[in-house]
C-alpha cells in the first residue's frame, strides 16, 4: 500500500467529526426545545396572568372571537349562550398582542369548551431572499444542489405542509389541558394526526380565587428550532466536509510529494548501483534539510564508499604486485648471484627450490597486475571487424593443441558473424574462459564452445561440466579478485581476476558477460554477448 | 679497458646485487642512488652503459627524467630502463624518451648480463660492415645477428633488443607457430600474455612505417604467432 493510501486511512479518523458533531447537534437541540417549551409556557403564563380572577368572563359560555364566528356559524351548531360583549372585548384585547406570532393560543373554560382561539400553527410566507452574486452562487449553488439532499436524508427538515384537522376537537383529554385544569402549568410535544410536524403545547390554569376556571393553551410546531438545529448541524457539517476536502487535498499532495521524492531516491539508488553490485555512477545527495535528504544523502555517501572500495580493491592487486616486485627482485638478484658464487653443491638444491618458488611467486604478481594492465590498454585498443566464428575456431583450435587431453565441442554457425572488436582482447577472453572451464570440468568430459546471434547480438557460450555455482555468487563472479574455488593452493593461483578480465573485455566491446548452472544441473555455462557490427 | 656500466637504482640490496654480477662479469660498475648523485658524475664521465630505475624512491618518474638528460649528452649511449612497474604506458614513455630497451626486475640475472652484452656489441659493431655469414634472410627480411639490426627491403627498421630478438624467434622457422612462452624465453623477458600481444603490436608498427604492406606476423589466436614466408 503507498504512503498516499495509507495518509488517506489515518485522514479518516476526522470522519469521526460529523458523529461527534451529531451528539453536539442533539444536545442543541435539547436546549432549543427546552426554551421553546418556556418560551410557549411564558406566554401561557402571561395571557393567564391576565385573565386570572376575572370570574365574569367564565360565567357564561362565551362567543368564540371573531375568527371563530364564521366557523361555528358555518357548521350551524352555534352555541347557545352568548357571552358578555364586554368579556369577549377584553380578552381580544388581551390575545391581539399576541396575534402576530406562530402560535396558536386557546382559552377553554372547565369544560373544555372554547373561549377563544387566536392565531395559526403555520408561520407566514417568508419573503424569498436575494439572488446571490458571483462566488457566493457557487457557493450556495453547491449548499443547495449537492448537500441539501445529503442532508435531507439525514435529518428530518420542517414543512408547513402539515394538517391541523381535529385539532380544535382533540383539545379534550390532551395532557396538558387535563394538567392545566388540574392547577399545574404544563407542557407537551405532540406530533400533528399526519405525522408532518412536531407541535409542542403548553397549558396554564386560570385561576379564580382557589378555584381552577379554565386554561390558557398555547401552541407552537416545532419547525422554528428544527430549522435551527438543521442549520446549526449543516453548517457544522459542511466546515467539516469543506475541512476534510482542503485536508485530504492538501495531504494528497504532500504524500504524493513525499513519495514522487523517495521514488526518485529508491530510482537513483538503484540506478547507482547495477545488478551486479557495482557502482555505475556517484549518486547526487539532494540538498533538502528534511529526512529524505538526509537519507538521499546518506545513500550518496555510501555509494561513494562502496564505489571507493571497489576502486580500491581493483587497484590493490596492482598496487601490492607493485610493491611485492622490488623485494622480489631483491631475492632473485641475491639467488643469482648465489648460483654464481662457489657454493657447495648440496646448496645448490636448495637454490633451485628458492628459485621454484620465486618462479611462482612471480605468476602470482603477474596475474595480480594482468587485470590493470588490460584496463589500460582497453583505452587504446583498436577495433576492427572480426568474423567471430573464424577467431573462435582458430583459437579452440589453440586450445586443442595447449590441453591435448581434453575434447572441445565446437559448434560454429555457417553464416558469419561479424563483430567490431579487437581480436586480441576477444582471444584473451576465450582463453580465460576456456581455463577456467578446463579447470573445472572432470577428466574425459568435454568442454563445449558454441555460438550463436540473435537480431543484434553474438553470444559465445562456453560449457562444461562440473561443480555449480554457489547460490549468491552469480553476480559477483564476474568482480575483480572474487573466487568460487576452494582455497586448495594448486600449481597456479587464482585470484578471481580471470572473469573480472572477461567482464572487462565483454563490456570494452559494449556487451556483458553471464554465469549460470546448466539447465540440467550437472555444470556451468558462461555466456557473453557481443553486440554485431553494423553493415556499412 | 673494461667497459664502464652505471647503476641507477634506489634500492640499496637491488643496487648491490646488479654490481656484484656486473662486476663478476668483469664491467667497470658504478653505481647511484638518486638521479642528482647520476646526473653530477655524468657530466664528469659518461658511462659506456645506462641501466636506470624508473622511480628513484620520492622522485617518481626520476628515471625518465635521467634518462633525457642523459640522451641529450649522448645520442649514442646504450640506456635500459629497469623497473619494477611493467605497464605498457611505462615501455612506451621509456622507449619514446631514448632508452634503448625496457626490462622488468623480474628479469634474471643472466638474462640480464646476455642483454647487456648484446647492447654493448650491437652499440660497437653498429658501424662496422656487416658480414655475410651472420646474416639471415627472409626474403625482403635481413636480421644481422651481430649487430642486431634488421633491415626490409634494404631499409634499416629500428627495432629494441627485445623486439629483435622476438622478430629473430618468428622469423628463424617461418611459419611455424611460436607461443608466448617461448617468444619470452627467446627474448630473454618475463612479461605477461597481454605485454607480449602489445610487443608485437609494435614490431608490426615499425615494420609498416618502412613498408605500409606489411603483414608478416600471423596472430595465431589460442596459440600464438608465426612469420608468414
Amino acid at each position: 500500500m503507498s504512503i498516499r493510501i495509507k495518509l488517506l486511512l489515518v485522514l479518516s479518523v476526522f470522519l469521526a467529526i460529523p458523529f461527534l458533531g451529531w451528539g453536539y447537534v442533539r444536545e442543541l437541540d435539547r436546549v432549543l426545545q427546552n426554551a421553546q417549551e418556556q418560551k410557549i409556557a411564558g406566554t401561557a403564563q402571561a395571557v393567564a396572568t391576565a385573565l386570572h380572577d376575572r370570574a365574569r368572563l367564565f360565567d357564561r359560555t362565551p362567543v368564540p372571537l371573531e375568527s371563530l364566528e364564521k366557523e361555528h356559524r358555518g357548521s350551524g351548531d352555534a352555541p347557545q349562550a352568548m357571552p358578555h360583549p364586554g368579556a369577549v372585548a377584553e380578552v381580544e384585547q388581551i390575545l391581539n398582542g399576541m396575534s402576530r406570532t406562530t402560535s396558536r393560543i386557546w382559552i377553554v373554560d372547565r369544560n373544555l369548551d372554547v373561549l377563544a382561539r387566536t392565531g395559526s400553527l403555520h408561520a407566514p410566507t417568508a419573503a424569498p431572499e436575494p439572488e446571490p452574486q458571483g462566488l457566493e452562487r457557487i457557493g450556495r449553488w453547491i449548499e443547495e444542489g449537492l448537500l441539501h439532499p445529503l442532508y435531507a436524508l439525514a435529518l428530518a427538515q420542517p414543512t408547513e405542509d402539515f394538517s391541523e384537522e381535529g385539532a380544535a376537537a382533540t383539545l379534550a383529554g390532551m395532557r396538558e389541558v387535563d394538567g392545566a385544569l388540574a392547577g399545574r402549568l404544563t407542557t407537551t410535544r405532540r406530533t400533528t394526526p399526519d405525522g408532518r410536524a412536531v407541535i409542542v403545547a403548553a397549558a396554564q390554569p386560570i385561576w379564580i380565587g382557589d378555584d381552577v376556571r379554565g386554561a390558557v393553551v398555547v401552541e407552537e410546531t416545532a419547525n422554528a428550532e428544527l430549522a435551527l438545529r438543521n442549520r446549526a448541524f449543516e453548517r457544522l457539517f459542511t466546515i467539516v466536509l469543506a475541512t476534510l476536502l482542503i485536508g485530504s487535498v492538501a495531504l494528497t499532495l504532500f504524500a504524493s510529494r513525499l513519495t514522487a521524492r523517495i521514488r526518485r531516491l529508491r530510482d537513483e539508488a538503484e540506478a547507482a548501483i547495477d545488478a551486479q553490485g557495482r557502482v555505475r555512477g556517484a549518486l547526487a545527495g539532494s540538498s533538502a534539510r528534511d529526512e529524505i535528504g538526509d537519507l538521499s544523502r546518506s545513500f550518496s555517501a555510501v555509494v561513494t564508499r562502496l564505489a571507493q572500495y571497489a576502486g580500491y580493491r581493483e587497484n590493490m592487486a596492482s598496487r601490492l604486485s607493485h610493491e611485492l616486485r622490488t623485494p622480489l627482485a631483491v631475492v632473485r638478484s641475491s639467488l643469482d648471484n648465489l648460483r654464481q658464487a662457489a657454493v657447495p653443491h648440496e646448496a645448490r638444491v636448495y637454490i633451485d627450490r628458492a628459485q621454484g618458488g620465486l618462479a611462482r611467486l612471480a605468476e602470482i604478481l603477474t596475474r595480480m597486475t594482468e587485470a590493470t594492465r588490460l584496463e589500460h590498454s582497453l583505452h587504446d585498443a583498436e577495433r576492427e571487424r572480426i568474423e567471430l566464428g573464424a577467431l573462435v575456431t582458430a583459437c579452440v583450435d589453440g586450445y586443442r593443441l595447449a590441453y591435448a587431453a581434453r575434447v572441445f565441442v565446437l559448434d560454429v554457425p555457417a553464416a558469419p558473424l561479424v563483430i567490431a572488436g579487437a581480436p586480441d582482447l576477444i582471444a584473451q577472453m576465450l582463453d580465460k574462459l576456456v581455463a577456467n572451464a578446463h579447470e573445472f570440468a572432470p577428466a574425459g568430459a568435454p568442454v563445449a564452445i558454441r555460438l550463436a546471434q540473435d537480431d543484434v547480438h553474438a553470444h559465445v557460450e562456453v560449457e562444461n561440466e562440473g561443480p555449480l555455482l554457489p547460490e549468491g555468487m552469480r553476480e559477483r563472479l564476474f568482480d575483480s579478485m572474487v573466487s568460487v574455488r576452494a582455497q586448495s593452493g594448486g600449481e597456479t593461483p587464482h585470484l578471481g581476476l580471470g572473469l573480472y578480465i572477461v567482464r572487462l573485455v565483454a563490456e570494452f566491446h559494449g556487451g556483458g558477460a553471464r554465469a549460470e548452472n546448466r539447465t540440467d544441473g550437472k555444470g556451468v555455462v558462461v555466456t557473453i554477448t557481443l553486440p554485431l557490427a553494423v553493415d556499412r | 679497458m673494461s667497459r664502464r656500466i652505471a647503476i641507477v637504482e634506489d634500492e640499496p640490496a637491488i643496487r648491490a646485487n646488479y654490481t656484484d654480477v656486473l662486476k663478476r662479469q668483469g664491467y667497470d660498475v658504478a653505481a647511484y642512488a638518486d638521479r642528482a648523485t647520476a646526473m653530477s658524475a655524468f657530466r664528469t664521465r659518461l658511462p659506456d652503459l645506462a641501466l636506470i630505475d624508473i622511480g628513484l624512491a620520492d622522485d617518481v618518474d626520476g628515471g625518465f627524467a635521467l634518462c633525457q638528460e642523459l640522451r641529450a649528452l649522448s645520442a649514442s649511449l646504450p640506456i635500459l630502463f629497469l623497473s619494477a612497474r611493467d605497464s605498457d604506458f611505462d615501455i612506451v614513455a621509456g622507449l619514446r624518451l631514448g632508452a634503448d630497451d625496457y626490462v622488468t626486475k623480474d628479469v634474471s640475472l643472466p638474462h640480464l648480463t646476455a642483454r647487456i652484452a648484446a647492447l654493448f656489441r650491437r652499440s660497437e659493431l653498429a658501424q662496422a660492415p656487416a658480414g655475410a655469414d651472420d646474416v639471415l634472410a627472409r626474403g625482403p627480411l635481413a636480421l644481422d645477428l651481430k649487430r642486431l639490426s634488421v633491415q626490409w627491403n634494404d631499409r634499416r627498421v629500428d627495432l629494441t633488443l627485445t623486439e629483435f630478438w622476438m622478430v629473430h624467434a618468428l622469423a628463424r622457422h617461418p611459419g611455424h607457430v611460436k607461443d608466448r612462452d617461448s617468444l619470452m624465453r627467446d627474448a630473454r623477458i618475463v612479461v605477461d600474455d597481454a605485454t607480449i600481444t602489445s610487443h608485437v603490436k609494435r614490431i608490426r608498427k615499425k615494420f609498416v612505417a618502412v613498408d605500409a604492406s606489411f603483414d608478416r606476423i600471423d596472430t595465431v589466436y589460442g596459440m600464438g604467432y608465426r612469420w608468414r614466408e
